[in-house]
């Protein structure tokens, strides 16, 4: 008897987890089905809110929320309101397919932006190009993406542009020719940066006397910083993200290794601080396009800070920003081609030059890759991401 | 340099003989794998870092709160997940509901702290004693010292005390222990209790010393700790501090002199090599079984 009390139960909670999906899927359904198409210009968000690259979709969408009502604001673009479509993507390869099908299909988006992952950008853009809608990357750095097609574009500040630069400065201006270079192996972004990063590092005649490699998500570096310390290096190149960054200085104070670290905009986020303390302080300093705070003669940057931190209480990072410009760039080159069909404004779009956004000054090459210069040398100072330095991008 | 990295690895083998103690009391009494305790280990952390922060605890304090909330944890989660089960069901039960809690606690903390990774405050002023060629730093000193004591203390308790003697009992024989007139429940208890503190206490420490504590950092921590439990031999309480020991040695010199790609592999791959030549580990006894 108890039993079948309990299978009742079971029975009952199954039941409502069944109807709550049900309800979930109506409830995100309905946004899009009061389109009056002719009224408003979609835009189809590309990005994850949950699973594990959520911590770029959901700054990407943040700020590409807010570049739309700012548009809105301001009249809109050509008399029509922009409207934003958002489906999480869960950065996963299949869903990323149905669902910019969907926005194209169904939603008649006029652009998809994102995805912030080469892979699926990729993947979108393939969609998009056969379906001949513009796809705006606000993340995607590796190869093979514009090249897809004239109706791909993206405004990340490119690896393979900036690093040369940022060897150049590094081995000639600062004179730190002895270089360390650490690649954390379970991160893909990392892999693909280090050759880079050597190839720049041999060109400018720097010399690399040891090479190590670790694990993102592991905590205890003792061995290699003390393997590196023997190799007595003049400065630490590490390709990964943040976190790792702030315990591999952690750990180099900690053995008494009086040393600076550059890295790519992989080290940006406001953990890199937080984590780091003190062993962080002028000492990690990487390149990106843009500087939120001490740089004077990008006022946009600045406002779009404050203006961001008053609307969601947080600072806004790299992919808010970037999805904030992308938003941005699309309604001008829509504005200027005084169209909002794809195969007409994505000719206007190819022309941008120096368009000063929130994420530096950007300008797509006659391949639409983008060039992004002057970059910003940035460092922790007092806590704070702060700009050290800028330098500008020498591209043969 | 190999000396410098031997103390690494003694640092790093410490932590992981504290939670490896867990395990290795749990499975000697009851045979039940506890994969939820890398969990408690990481609440530990949380705890500690949450007392030093929110409440201006000195660090030595947070340490002693951490391993008296994990004691009480680790006594719940006994009552809640494993008592009911115990007896009733086949031993499988008992470790799939401790993968069970596992999840539920890391995934709990999740929501509490976010994913993201924290440190502990600069609470102390780190140096770095030069001892010869050697770099030992003041929180590596700490870590061995208090790592030490908590296993001598351990040690004395086991031996030396009434309860340790009902532990030991229990661990012979549960029901013999049962029919002599011990609590075996409330040993039982005190078993969880006390693994869930030095899993804390070593929570504790691994977030100052390596300055992050996250909700996932339980998980690899928990099966690293497991490994060096069946090496030193599973139900052994010297063998789990010399297992660790051994483990985190072991680690180190494998990244300092092959590659730390294969830190992790050297890890489980001693596992399974223990597995296979000896079952029993280092310090296990060899059960012949009557069937």
């Amino acid at each position: 008897m108890r039993f079948r009390g309990k299978a009742k139960w079971a029975l009952l909670v199954c039941l409502v987890m069944v109807f709550s999906i049900v309800a979930g899927c109506g409830g995100n359904g309905s946004t899009s089905d009061k389109s009056k198409d002719q009224d408003v210009i979609k835009l189809g968000f590309l990005g994850a809110t949950t699973g594990s690259v959520a911590n770029y979709g959901i700054p990407g969408q943040k700020g590409m929320k807010m570049a739309i009502e700012e548009v809105n604001k301001n009249g809109g673009v050509l008399g029509k309101q922009l409207e934003g479509v958002y489906q999480d993507n869960k950065g996963d390869s299949t869903e990323i397919s149905t669902i910019t099908t969907r926005y194209i299909t169904r939603d008649k988006v006029a652009a998809l932006v994102g995805d912030p992952c080469t892979g699926l950008t990729k993947i979108a853009a393939k969609i998009a190009q056969e379906n001949k809608v513009v796809i705006f990357s606000a993340g995607a750095t590796g190869n093979g993406v514009v090249e897809i097609g004239d109706y791909v574009f993206r405004n990340t500040l490119l690896d393979k542009f900036a690093v040369p630069s940022v060897v150049d400065w590094m081995v000639n201006t600062k004179g730190w020719k002895n270089i360390a270079v650490i690649t954390s192996l379970n991160n893909d972004y990392s892999v693909s940066l280090t050759p880079v990063f050597k190839d720049a590092i041999d060109k400018q005649g720097g010399k690399i006397v040891i090479e190590e490699s670790i694990n993102d998500e592991e905590t205890d570096f003792t061995a290699q910083i003390t393997k590196v310390k023997k190799a007595k290096p003049d400065v630490l190149v590490f390709t990964g993200y943040y976190r790792e960054a702030a315990l591999l200085m952690n750990e180099a104070k900690k053995q008494g290794l009086d040393i600076n670290l550059i890295g790519g905009d992989g080290l940006y986020g406001q953990d890199l601080a937080k984590l780091g303390g003190k062993a962080v302080e002028e000492k990690v300093i990487f390149y990106c396009g843009f500087s939120f705070s001490g740089d004077e003669s990008n006022p946009v940057s600045e406002k779009f800070l404050a203006d961001y931190k008053a609307k969601y209480n947080e600072e806004p990072d790299m992919f808010s920003a970037q999805y904030y410009d992308a938003i941005m760039i699309l309604a001008k080159a829509m504005k200027d081609a005084n169209s909002t069909d794809p195969s007409v404004y994505k000719n206007e779009l190819a022309k941008l030059k120096d368009y000063p956004g929130v994420s530096g000054n950007t300008t797509f090459r006659a391949d639409r890759e983008p060039i992004k210069s002057p970059i910003c040398l940035i460092t922790v100072k007092d806590g704070k991401l702060t700009l050290l330095d800028k330098i500008p991008l020498n591209i043969e | 340099m190999i000396w410098q990295q031997l103390l690494n690895g003694l640092t790093l083998g410490s932590t992981y003989a504290l939670i490896a103690l867990g395990y290795t009391m749990v499975y000697g009494i009851i045979q039940l794998i506890n994969f939820a305790h890398g969990e408690i280990y990481m609440i530990g952390a949380f705890v500690g870092l949450f007392l030093v922060v929110n409440t201006g605890l000195n660090i030595g304090v947070a340490l002693l709160g951490a391993m008296a909330f994990c004691m009480v944890l680790g006594m719940l989660v006994e009552l809640i997940a494993y008592r009911p089960l115990r007896g009733r069901a086949s031993r499988l039960s008992g470790i799939i509901s401790a993968i069970g809690v596992s999840i539920f606690l890391s995934t709990l903390m999740v929501l509490i702290a976010q994913t993201n990774t924290r440190r502990y405050p600069d609470i102390f002023n780190i140096q770095t004693f030069q001892v010869g060629d050697l770099q030992v730093s003041s929180l590596q000193v700490i870590i061995l010292v208090v790592a030490t004591l908590l296993m001598i203390g351990l040690q004395l308790l086991v031996q030396k005390t009434r309860v340790g003697k009902a532990m030991r009992a229990c661990s012979q024989d549960l029901e013999a222990a049962y029919l002599m007139g011990i609590n075996v429940n409330r040993i039982i208890s005190f078993t969880f209790a006390i693994g869930s503190a030095l899993a804390a206490a070593g929570g504790v420490m691994v977030g100052i010393y390596y300055n992050a504590v996250w909700p996932y950092m339980g998980t690899m921590a928990g099966l690293k700790a497991f490994a060096a439990a069946i090496l030193g031999g599973i139900g052994s309480i010297p063998g789990a501090m010399i297992g660790g020991l051994t483990l985190g040695v072991l680690e180190i010199l494998g990244v300092a002199f092959l590659s730390s790609s294969y830190k992790d592999a050297i890890a489980f791959g001693i596992l399974i090599l223990v597995l296979i030549i000896r079952p029993q580990g280092i310090m296990g006894q060899k059960i012949t079984k009557k069937v």
